[in-house]
């Protein structure tokens, strides 16, 4: 690719690395035992993921009553869980997709953990719509299969249905292009593995399998630059439309507090806000742990606050139309609902979501804010919180007070769904410990195109393997 | 020789290994991979083996059922078709005429008899719940002697050797409106010389009958009919809930509160009974004011009169004044013009206080007009003061046998009875209850569905039981246990039938017949007992607390307290479940300091101590307890509802549901008082979080948040009611015309000034889809399963509050929003309008409950326990019993709707209107409900969905609801006649 190359740039990546220094940063971590800090993670989360696969049997084996729900409050955590790991999964595919058809070169250090990241968000918010159905086991009556019933299909006016459309489409696709960008990787590590015994191990028959007889070759090259662009193209509109269709739920249905227009661009900008929330929590967990400092750098910190910061206003915009709309519309009930968020018996909710997610990251327009490492992995927690508790607030003070005042109920959640919320946790850093372990975490290929990126005094790299 | 082609070098070079590989090439047999040297005869066996072992070890769990063919069919029975058969209710002493339906030998649902005149085709919720005593699996089986099981035979033989004919014999029973009963007791006490049959009842009404002894000479309940009463003033008379015969009362009141005829009625209360949320003017007055304001009255009503001199210048003697500030003149007013055709009725349990209401209705001529005490009501025939010397006979000693029949006096009396001192105490109860289980025998009495028995809850009108079971237990009928000790065995059937020999099979067949009765001995009014009445009444204004003691809407007495269905359904007042409570205030509860749910200490001789319901319109001097809790009976609950980890058991730390406030009885001047006065209340610092149904009790949403009204409930005013509607807006609609509803169309009309908020629909509804019992735990958590609820809102300030009752179903919408959201077409719209829930294609996403504008939508959150196989048999079986993971709600009784298409098109004629009747509509005493087809134009639901008071509950949506509702009427005055100001501002 012909790049521009201005000396005033500052360098993408630091330390005036070498493409095979890069190749041996990235691949150091997993060609060593885990240290004590990663078994010391691991076992938090996966004893946390435990206590979720005990609270979700527990409640598969005794019923949803298990669950803090009522007659009025018919979703609470169950679904403020399934949409908050929705907008989670959002930012890897932006960061990968979007970012890449912008041309946006500092994506690179980050798109490969993001990516995973979306994958296992995703994994955690597919439990959700199926637990939290009464029936589990018949979960798959929501996809349209052939079936000798009739036959009897599924109600295509129910955005229920359109959801398993939009997220099974999102893990096949986000699965797609995730895999497709490690195959050069993998290739690396299967030619780094090469030597190191007479007969293949598992691990080098496994890379090997998977890297797809990798060359490296200008023509594979081609091809996968080819492919790469193609399936950026085809992802892109699913960052828009998967969580458009998630709001949908609530928007097409008659719920003062659901029912508005505005839901789905508010709810892509949330998506993209919490998503790149948790991609700060990681990235500067994993950077710290993993000695990537040359790799994130505060630049990257920097470019993502921004966009932290740009998602949150179209958030607090959104939170602020809502209200007017309201006041607008002069709907009694629909005012009420606001009312109500603000003021009623849940407005702790409300004003963590509001402090979270628009007063918190007001800091973001100060330069030294967004560089300090500390302040930002403290908002992207806050951002996190926020985050989950605005889809709380969406859903829980919509439902609790509707139109009949004698149905006015309140909610209040229980163990088992404290334990199955904290066990989405684990499921999730479960997932993505093991994933640093055993892929590279930063995409070597990508990042070694962008290594001479601000270093015009050197030779430019060549970007084979 | 034919030629050789080779594919290959190779397969020149060596041609036969070549071979070889082409010809495995094609021979994948995955039989003979499997295992060499097996052949596919040899998998087909084995595979044989393994299914077959499967499939036998599958059917070995199976339960062996055996379904055996009649060898000889009964006549008229027809597998899956339901029978009727006219019988009576037993569950209190009103006698509302039964047609109990029979499937398969087994009754399952009771329906009231609409030709039978006290119950006119309705019943209550208590009478709906009753059939399940039937299947109680706790009623006895056997006699038991010494507590231990025993035979008939030996039991009677010990009775009788322990029977002496010169020791007091006391019988002490419940009313007995069954003249064969009586005649069986009194032949059974012929036997003894020194032997009386005592009557009391629980909810007394002894000081009516002790009043009209008094003013009339005859010891009888006036007849009330409020279907002849144009004006009503009720002083802490629950009639529509819980008086003498609220069904009947019920249907009467709400006969004559038609609009635009509408009776005028006046509640007088301190707590606020179902009654008072009916009045057109309820003032608030406690039980101890209410003997003074019946003398304001009384001479107010002499005064307009003009006639007795000598009472008011003897009331004037003794310093009564009237005042203006209590509305009690404009209820004299009332009561005046519609004279002749007014009624005064008091609930409190006073003869000097009946006295005065006797005197009232006497002045205003209402005495065999709207009171009928020539053929007088016997629903209440208990002697306070014959009870109060048994009583005090059995304390002393002096009692050598007590035999005990329908009462359970050690639950239901201020001082439980010592049986240390008396010989012999029998029991007649059918379950081991309070009483029973202190006595020497108990010789269980049938369930009434499994008796032959008569009644005659009004002078001339016999209403026969007929037994709809063969008895589940070897009990025996009292009348029969009774028969036997006098030495003359004859079965119930007999003594009824030789009674009623000439009327026998119409009598049967109908369920009652109606009788020449002579008239009751009365006598002209006297004017002595009223002086004498007037002399003991106070003019001075009472202090301090007092203690009301009520039956509520669901238990009664206490006799229902084993069956779950009344302990779940609401008060239809407070909305409260699984418990009594003290009902108080805002007032009082500021100024004790206490809110809903803190258990507060009421002394009043005994104690008990119970959580807080705070209640607007309650009188600020008032405490008002529930009786008929804390009883053994339910014991029983400790394990109701689902079992899981976060689980709290419906009883309180006694094991019991609610606390017996019976012990805070008093006998005073001879009458079982329900009211204390000078009682002490104290705050405990405990608390109780009690089982609400509703928590926010107002169509007024809260201050803070907006403060508007909404239009949920919609009232008009008498002076409205002629004037034309407001043309509704016309509005574009954006559904497509996609259903065009052919043939029928089902709808329901609600008529909100109807409805008297008795809940007997919810008991029936639940009866008739066999919707679950959840539990105290669960309805606290807002999961009751009720396919219909009664919402009940408040407004107006909280001293003078105005109640509506709004029952609530599934509203059959026509653009359903449940409908659109469900995944996978679990609920759909049918092309009749009703708006269908398909249990087994549910997967409980719980989304249409969500989308639900009414929240009429239950969802089975667990697996509702039904293990008791004998409850089992009240099952429904046209309906199915939901599992798990399911949504369900108001079908409109679609299990009706079939039945009767099915029932017209066997027959060739259109189905009729009133052909259906949904379960809810058919018990509704006050015929608030109405179910039809609104495609017929002159059903009586389209007729009313045409009425000038209809409207549908949040129509904006424009989600369609099929149920109209007709408004609220409010005395706003009549023409020419407004409503005093000041009169709505006291009270």
């Amino acid at each position: 690719m012909a790049e521009v190359c201005s000396p005033l740039r500052i360098p993408l990546i630091a330390g005036h690395k070498k493409a095979a220094t890069v190749t041996e940063d990235v691949c150091r971590p997993m060609l060593r035992p885990p240290s004590g800090l990663w078994w010391a993670g691991f076992t938090l989360a996966f004893s946390l993921m435990l206590l979720g696969v005990a609270a979700v049997s527990y409640q598969i084996a005794t019923g949803v009553g298990t669950w803090g729900l009522n007659t009025t409050v018919g979703w609470a955590f169950d679904i403020t869980n399934f949409v908050f790991w929705v907008g989670i999964g959002h930012a890897g595919t932006l960061i990968s997709a979007i970012l890449f058809l912008f041309r946006q070169k500092w994506r690179t250090s980050v798109n490969r953990s993001a990516e995973a990241m979306t994958l296992f968000a995703v994994m955690c918010a597919g439990i959700f719509p199926v637990i939290h159905t009464g029936r589990p086991w018949l979960a798959y009556w929501l996809f349209p299969y052939p079936n000798f019933r009739g036959p009897l299909w599924i109600n295509f006016r129910s955005p229920l249905a359109w959801d398993c459309f939009a997220i099974s489409t999102y893990f096949l696709i986000s699965a797609t292009f995730w895999y497709v960008g490690l195959i050069p990787d993998l290739a690396t590590i299967r030619d780094r593995l090469a030597g190191e015994s007479a007969r293949p191990t598992l691990r080098q028959r496994l890379f090997a399998v998977f890297s797809l007889g990798w060359s490296g070759s200008y023509r594979v090259w081609h091809h996968y630059e080819v492919l790469y662009l193609l399936l950026a193209g085809l992802a892109t509109p699913l960052v828009i439309s998967v969580h458009t269709i998630v709001s949908w739920d609530f928007a097409t249905a008659v719920i003062p507090g659901w029912h508005a227009t505005i839901f789905p661009p508010y709810f892509v900008a949330g998506a993209i806000f919490s998503g790149i929330g948790m991609v700060l929590t990681l990235m500067i967990v994993a950077r710290k742990v993993m000695n990537l400092e040359d790799y994130i750098t505060l630049r990257h910190v920097d470019a993502m606050c921004k966009l932290l910061l740009l998602t949150s206003s179209i958030v607090a915009l959104a939170y602020g139309t809502e209200f007017f709309t309201a006041f607008y519309s002069g709907n009694p009930y629909e005012q009420f609902v606001f009312r109500n968020r603000a003021l009623g018996p849940f407005a702790w909710a409300y004003w963590i979501m509001v402090s979270c997610n628009v007063l918190a990251p007001q800091l973001l327009w100060f330069r030294g804010v967004r560089r300090r490492i500390g302040i930002v992995f403290a908002l992207s927690l806050l951002i996190n919180v926020g985050m989950w508790f605005e889809r709380f607030v969406i859903i829980v003070t919509s439902l609790h007070r509707d139109f009949l005042p004698s149905s006015w109920a309140s909610y209040r959640p229980t163990i088992v769904e404290v334990s199955t919320l904290a066990g989405s946790f684990g499921l999730f850093f479960t997932c993505f410990l093991i994933f640093c372990r055993i892929l590279p975490v930063i995409a070597m290929g990508e990042v070694k195109a962008v290594l001479h990126v601000g270093q015009a005094s050197r030779p430019v790299q060549e970007t084979t393997v | 020789m034919e030629t050789q082609y080779w594919r290959s070098l190779a397969e020149r070079e060596n041609p036969s290994e070549l071979a070889r590989a082409a010809e495995a090439e094609f021979s994948e047999n995955p039989l003979q991979q499997i295992e060499p040297g097996s052949s596919r005869r040899g998998f087909l066996k084995a595979a044989g083996f393994a299914f077959a072992g499967a499939a036998l070890t599958g059917c070995s769990r199976a339960p062996v059922e055996k379904a055996m063919p009649y060898l000889v069919q009964p006549e008229n029975t027809v597998a899956g078709r339901a029978q009727y058969y006219a019988s009576t209710c037993g569950a209190c002493p009103a006698g509302c005429g039964l047609l109990a339906k029979v499937r398969d030998g087994r009754p399952i649902k009771l329906e009231g008899n609409p030709d039978q005149a006290i119950s006119g085709g309705a019943t209550c919720a208590v009478g709906q719940a009753s059939i399940l005593g039937l299947y109680d699996s706790l009623r006895l089986k056997q006699p038991l002697a010494g507590g231990k099981p025993s035979t008939w035979a030996e039991v009677d033989r010990e009775i009788l050797a322990r029977l002496r004919a010169d020791g007091a014999v006391r019988y002490l029973s419940g009313t007995i409106t069954s003249p064969t009963k009586q005649a069986a007791i009194d032949r059974f006490l012929g036997q003894f010389r020194n032997a009386r049959h005592v009557m009391y009842d629980a909810l007394s009404a002894s000081a009516i009958l002790d009043a009209h002894q008094q003013t009339h000479g005859a010891r009888v309940l006036p007849h009330y009919r409020f279907d002849k009463a144009g004006a009503i003033a009720s002083f802490d008379a629950d009639f529509l809930g819980t008086w003498i015969s609220p069904v009947e009362f019920a249907r009467d009141y709400s006969a004559r509160r038609r609009p635009p005829e509408m009776s005028w009625h006046a509640q007088f209360e301190g707590r606020m009974s179902l009654t008072g949320s009916k009045a057109d003017r309820r003032v608030r007055t406690a039980p101890d004011e209410i003997r003074e304001r019946l003398a304001q009255l009384a001479i107010r009503i002499a005064k307009l009169s003009g006639a007795d001199d000598r009472f008011l210048s003897s009331a004037s003697a003794r310093g009564w004044q009237t005042t203006n500030d209590d509305g009690l003149p404009h209820v004299a007013e009332r009561l005046w013009e519609a004279r002749g055709r007014s009624l005064v009725v008091c609930g409190a349990n006073a003869v000097h206080t009946q006295v005065l209401v006797n005197y009232i209705n006497h002045l205003l001529g209402n005495y065999g007009a709207t009171l009928d005490v020539e053929h007088p009501s016997r629903q209440r025939q208990g002697d306070d003061r014959a009870l109060a010397n048994l009583l005090d006979e059995i304390k002393t000693g002096r009692v050598a046998a007590l035999f005990i029949d329908g009462v359970n006096p050690v639950a239901e009396l201020p001082e439980a009875p010592g049986f240390d001192h008396v010989g012999l105490v029998v029991s007649f109860a059918g379950s081991l209850d309070e009483s029973a289980e202190r006595a020497h025998y108990v010789c269980p009495d049938h369930h009434f569905l499994e008796s032959w028995a008569g009644a005659e809850p009004v002078a001339g009108l016999i209403s026969l039981t007929q037994p709809v079971i063969r008895p589940l237990g070897a009990t025996r009928a009292v009348v029969e246990t009774l028969a036997a000790w006098t030495g003359q065995p004859v079965n119930a059937y007999d003594l009824l039938r030789q009674r009623y020999p000439a009327q026998w099979d119409r009598a049967v067949e109908a369920g009652y017949v109606a009788m020449e009765a002579p008239r009751a001995p009365v006598k002209p009014f006297s004017m002595a007992p009223v002086e004498l009445a007037l002399a003991a009444t106070s003019p001075e204004p009472a202090a301090g607390y007092t203690l009301a003691l009520y039956p509520s809407v669901a238990m009664l007495e206490g006799r229902q307290a084993y069956n779950p269905w009344l302990h779940e359904l609401p008060d239809p007042i407070t909305k409260v479940t699984w418990d009594n409570y003290a009902s108080v205030s805002p007032a009082a509860a500021t100024s004790l300091g206490v809110s809903d749910g803190d258990v507060v200490r009421i002394e009043a001789g005994a104690a008990v101590e119970l959580p807080v319901v705070v209640q607007p319109g309650q009188h600020d001097r008032v405490i008002a307890v529930a009786l008929g809790y804390g009883r053994k009976a339910s014991e029983r609950f400790a394990n109701l509802g689902p079992r899981w980890i976060d689980h709290r058991p419906s009883v309180n730390d006694q094991g019991r549901v609610g606390e017996n406030a019976a012990p805070l009885l008093a006998f005073e001047q001879g009458s079982l008082r329900y009211d204390r006065a000078g009682i002490r209340i104290a705050k405990t610092g405990r608390r109780i979080e009690l089982a609400l149904t509703q928590t926010h009790h107002t169509l007024t949403v809260p201050q803070q948040l907006g403060g508007e009204v909404r239009p949920i409930v919609q009232e008009t005013t008498t002076a409205e009611l002629g004037k034309p509607p407001e043309p509704s807006e016309q509005r574009e609609e954006l559904w497509p015309e996609d259903h065009p509803y052919k043939g029928h169309r089902w709808g329901m009309a609600v008529d909100l000034n109807a409805c008297t908020g008795c809940s007997a629909c919810v008991v029936a509804c639940q009866v008739e889809n066999n919707t679950p019992v959840v539990g105290k735990d669960e309805v606290r958590r807002r999961r009751e399963m009720h396919w219909i609820r009664i919402d009940r809102y408040y407004s107006g300030p909280s001293e003078n509050v105005e109640v509506a009752h709004q029952p609530m179903m599934c509203q059959q919408c026509d653009h359903a929003p449940c409908e659109t959201v469900c995944p996978t077409l679990a609920t759909v719209h049918s092309d009749e309008g009703l708006n269908q829930q398909i249990y087994n294609r549910c997967v409980g996403t719980r989304y249409c409950a969500n989308n639900c504008p009414y929240k009429t939508r239950r969802f089975n959150w667990f697996n509702y326990p039904r293990e008791d196989r004998l409850a089992n048999l009240v099952l429904n079986p046209d309906v199915t019993v939901r599992t798990r993971g399911v949504m369900e709600k108001c079908t409109f009784c679609v299990q009706r709707i079939q039945e009767a298409k099915i029932e017209a098109k066997v027959l060739g004629t259109p189905v009729k209107d009133g052909d259906i009747r949904t379960a809810c509509e058919q018990a509704c005493p006050a015929g608030a409900i109405v179910f039809g087809d609104l495609n017929d134009p002159n059903s009586r639901v389209a007729r009313l969905a045409r009425d000038a008071r209809q409207y549908r509950v949040l129509e904006d949506l424009n989600v369609g609801p099929a149920v109209r509702y007709l408004k609220i009427v409010r005395d706003g005055g009549q023409a020419g006649r407004p409503v005093p100001q000041g009169d709505k501002k006291n009270g």
